[in-house]
């Protein structure tokens, strides 16, 4: 699973969601809410090594991805 | 003529089964939602959840172990319904003391708040199901119930015929244990099947305990058994002592149900159709357009996500540009509707568009969005 950053919120200035990128059939995207199962399988994702891409596509590395999950709630 | 009779907190009819029961009203007695699982709207056919999963609407799978069990609709049922729930166990897995694996509805509190759970004038429920099963022997399951303390009541049935419909009952008095009991669009209580769960998470059945129980003692773990199936439909949870007829309700009220928890849109598959969706603008340097979607039901609570299903046959109608999606994803969301936007390229900035799905290869094409249940 690849995800990408990207700005959701009509006021949002900074990345508040997520969405998959390498899948053609299925596209989840989501806030970073808590409740969401799929943001909860996104953190889980992030933790086990899966890419993940900054809000212009580039690939982010291992130190950022670890560095950003820790911001996340 | 035959006629029925009247006791205490049952209005029974001449015909076997038919019955009225003794809650608040005899509408809307099942507390269940899709307790026939004829309501489908994730469509995902056969899944062995890594996790826990939503795979038959209002309907969830609690996985602590991945893959153990697949879940799909099934056209199996007894006479008087038309689906079920088939679970298959996909391993002899032997169960470890902390493994917590179970099929179950999670039902919100505003549907409960007459009963009482946690004062002296707790309501005694009836659980009642038709249950297929490939194995026999006793079985085991819960309701778990999440007050200010946690409380259980773990229940057992017996499955005496192997492949073979069979009407369970359980009846389970209200806890009359002091407790603040959860409200208004919070998790009121979970009813599970256990297909397997560990020691931790058992104890003795038949009545109210402290703690978080999901089945009962000794009871059979289907996923001990490769290729285990396990039916279950006709699901009813009502107030009273006596389980009564299962409550039918019209297609559109259950599925109106349903869409409290998923607001979504579903193509209805036919091939080479143009299914309008809604209208929108093109927002962004004419690369992305933005809609609404304006639900049928209002959500329990606002979306947080959303789940496009063959999101590039969704197209955009516009008069500059437009065509196949490249994305859908969300971006906001209130009790009242859902803005989300289409990847796109070559459209003017501020210009109307229009978005529909374009249907070509009977694929269907959904619009889940995502976060509203339990």
């Amino acid at each position: 699973m690849t995800y990408q950053l990207y700005i959701a919120g009509i006021k949002a200035t900074e990345p508040d969601a997520a969405m998959t990128i390498n899948d053609p059939i299925v596209q989840k995207s989501f806030l970073f809410n808590v409740d969401n199962s799929d943001y909860q399988q996104f953190k889980i994702d992030l933790a086990n090594g899966t890419t993940l891409n900054d809000i212009t596509g580039s690939a982010m590395t291992a130190d950022q991805i670890k560095t950003f999950l820790e911001t996340l709630p | 003529m035959a006629y029925g009779t009247v006791s205490a907190d049952i209005v029974q009819s001449s015909v076997s089964g038919v019955s009225l029961g003794a809650g608040n009203a005899t509408l809307m007695k099942n507390r269940f939602i899709n307790g026939a699982f004829n309501v489908n709207q994730y469509n995902l056919g056969t899944v062995t959840p890594t996790a826990n999963q939503y795979i038959i609407d209002r309907w969830l799978s609690n996985v602590s172990v991945a893959s153990k069990f697949s879940v799909a609709q099934s056209s199996v049922a007894p006479a008087g319904f038309t689906n079920s729930a088939l679970i298959t166990s996909t391993s002899a897995y032997t169960v470890a003391s902390s493994d917590y694996e179970t099929f179950q509805q999670r039902i919100e509190a505003n549907n409960m708040l007459d009963m009482g759970w946690g004062t002296a004038n707790a309501k005694t429920v009836t659980l009642s199901f038709w249950v297929n099963c490939s194995l026999t022997g006793t079985f085991g399951g819960s309701i778990y119930f999440p007050a200010s303390t946690t409380r259980s009541y773990p229940f057992s049935y017996t499955i005496s015929a192997a492949n073979t419909w069979q009407q369970i009952a359980i009846t389970i008095p209200g806890d009359t244990v002091t407790n603040t009991a959860p409200t208004g669009t919070n998790l009121y209580c979970i009813v599970q099947w256990a297909l397997g769960v560990g020691s931790t998470y058992t104890t003795t059945a038949g009545s109210w305990v402290n703690g978080n129980y999901a089945s009962s003692t000794g009871a059979t773990n289907l996923i001990a058994t490769n290729g285990a199936t396990f039916y279950l439909t006709g699901v009813q949870l009502e107030v009273g002592s006596s389980a009564t007829g299962f409550e039918y309700r019209q297609y559109g009220q259950e599925f109106a149900l349903c869409q409290r928890y998923l607001p979504a849109f579903n193509s209805v598959g036919a091939a080479n159709q143009v299914e309008m969706i809604t209208t929108g603008w093109v927002s962004n340097g004419a690369s992305t357009a933005q809609f609404i979607f304006n639900y049928i039901v209002a959500p329990r609570v606002r979306p947080t996500g959303l789940t496009c299903i063959n999101y590039n046959s969704f197209q955009i109608n516009a008069a500059v540009g437009g065509g196949l999606a490249s994305s859908v994803t969300f971006l906001d969301a209130s009790t009242a509707g859902a803005r989300f936007q289409v990847g796109q390229s070559g459209m003017t900035t501020g210009q109307a568009c229009q978005l529909y799905y374009d249907n070509t290869t009977s694929a269907v094409g959904q619009l889940l969005f995502t976060g509203c249940e339990l």
